[in-house]
């Protein structure tokens, strides 16, 4: 199911871009938002290792997969 | 966001660099070798020479680096976490190591005791790996190609090794085996489901997100990798019934997964959205255009017999597919890997204290494809020294560790740009 891009405050398109490009463009995106905001990274890949980083810092996430094969992760502040 | 970067599910950087900064010095060996050995070393696949220069490579260099590479990907691609990563790593890698040495000079030697001591080296450290990979992976689910892959890649190496220690045992003395036809057996697993097997499995990430292409076609990422081991059973079952037909069909269809595999990763190549290739495409496509034509070399030999005839036919097809293909791709690999490895761990070392320096600055790119372009010199050497060994073992052999030591000092400058921006780390926080 995709993401409706109104939801989001940020929006991170990490497709085309090589590693660490997008895992530092969130973690920039996700120091700018307030709680109550969200952060929409769209990738190719699912990214295991964020899930961890963001886990261990205070952020609830929910991943989606289109049929395209383009992961969606919808990251908020854990206490909303 | 500093405190952000916490991978603490990526193994200690000590754990896989170990295998990583080891392969070269086992090029540099298989380079002296050639040049020790001369034309020994291009006569036939059964000399003594070229059985311990195909194994300083498959096992000193191309299996230190794929298992250090596992060590590392597989708790972050597949969430697999190796319990005591950096003691497992230091284990495997000491077995293997002079496992692999040993090995070597059991070729060269033919001592029986070398034989075993290699064995039993190779095997203990091939069982800890496995071990301790299985039991990381026993509860991931195979939801994905990759980690499916991966699991018939591991699958794959167990056959290898296995095979491989019964024949070191057969080669001791200790009990008659066919070992011609265990020797086919055992490169075709290796090479096919351990080493394309894991190729394509890291491939299907690796490619698409370090050279900006497409993802592979699904139809492709579906089938490849279990087709593998179809056709290496298929392989196993022609070779030990010695059937001419069913040989004939496994083996084109053996080299027909090589060129797929090649044919696929090309054509993505051609659809990346780069404005211009860097060392690590280089790489990837010069080693895809080697097992193309080691592939094409073997379909000639078929089709006209004084082509088949010909003794150097299967040194130039193992040339072009180890050295050139694997040897290349692994070089493109390193060349990503160790760079955003020494990133990634001083991002989380830095905690704020001090920022990373840039990835790309790590290992200049100027000197990446310089030494690529070296290794690529040598590989056409040693196809050279195929066709005349007299004039040309020497010149190939001095090329090849040129190139390899190069390729050390490029990996040894990222852990020394490592271990000064840790300094500084621990200096910054000191002060404050």
């Amino acid at each position: 199911m995709t993401v409706d891009e109104t939801q989001a405050d940020k929006i991170v398109d990490g497709r085309f871009l090589e590693p660490p490009e997008p895992f530092l463009l969130t973690m920039e995106a996700l120091d700018t938002i307030r709680p109550g905001e969200t952060v929409l990274l769209r990738l190719c890949r699912e990214p295991l290792p964020l899930y961890r980083a963001l886990q261990l810092n205070g952020y609830a996430w929910e991943t989606s997969c289109l049929d395209d094969g383009t992961f969606e992760i919808l990251i908020r502040h854990r206490a909303e | 966001m500093q405190a952000l970067l916490s991978y603490d599910q990526s193994p200690p950087i000590a754990a896989p660099f170990r295998f990583f900064l080891t392969a070269p010095v086992f090029g540099i060996l298989a380079g002296l070798l050639v040049m020790h050995a001369g034309p020994n070393a291009f006569m036939s696949r059964w000399t003594p020479e070229a059985l311990a220069l195909t194994h300083l490579i498959t096992v000193g260099f191309m299996l230190q680096v794929m298992l250090g590479a596992l060590i590392q990907i597989l708790p972050v691609v597949a969430g697999a976490n190796i319990v005591r990563p950096s003691l497992i790593a230091g284990v495997v890698h000491c077995a293997i190591t002079v496992g692999a040495l040993l090995l070597a000079a059991a070729f060269l030697t033919f001592a029986p005791w070398m034989f075993v001591g290699s064995s039993l080296l190779l095997f203990s450290g091939g069982a800890v790996f496995l071990g301790a990979s299985g039991w990381a992976m026993r509860g991931v689910p195979a939801t994905g190609p990759t980690i499916s892959g991966l699991k018939t890649a591991i699958s794959g190496l167990a056959v290898t090794v296995a095979l491989g220690v019964a024949m070191a045992f057969g080669m001791s003395g200790w009990f008659d085996l066919p070992l011609m036809q265990l020797a086919d057996i055992h490169l075709g697993w290796g090479l096919l489901v351990w080493g394309i097997g894991l190729l394509a499995a890291v491939a299907y990430v690796v490619v698409p997100m370090f050279q900006i292409t497409p993802a592979y076609p699904e139809w492709f990422v579906r089938r490849f990798v279990p087709s593998l081991l179809v056709v290496a059973s298929a392989w196993t079952i022609a070779v030990f019934g010695g059937w001419d037909v069913p040989l004939l069909v496994a083996a084109l269809a053996l080299i027909g997964m090589f060129g797929l595999f090649a044919g696929v990763t090309l054509f993505l190549q051609r659809r990346s959205k780069r404005a211009s290739f860097d060392t690590n495409q280089h790489c990837w496509r010069g080693a895809m255009l080697s097992l193309l034509s080691g592939g094409g070399v073997w379909l000639a030999a078929r089709s006209v017999p004084e082509i088949g005839e010909w003794p150097g036919l299967p040194i130039l097809c193992g040339v072009l597919v180890m050295y050139g293909g694997f040897v290349s791709v692994i070089t493109g690999m390193l060349y990503k890997i160790v760079p955003f490895l020494t990133w990634l761990h001083l991002q989380n070392f830095g905690q704020g204290v001090l920022m990373a320096p840039n990835m790309k600055k790590i290992i200049a790119e100027r000197t990446m494809h310089r030494q690529m372009l070296s290794h690529f010199f040598a590989g056409i050497l040693l196809v050279l020294a195929v066709f005349w060994p007299e004039t040309m073992a020497m010149p190939a052999g001095a090329a090849v560790v040129v190139s390899q030591a190069w390729l050390a000092m490029n990996l040894c400058s990222a852990v020394r740009v490592f271990r000064r921006h840790s300094r500084l780390i621990a200096e910054k926080r000191a002060n404050t």
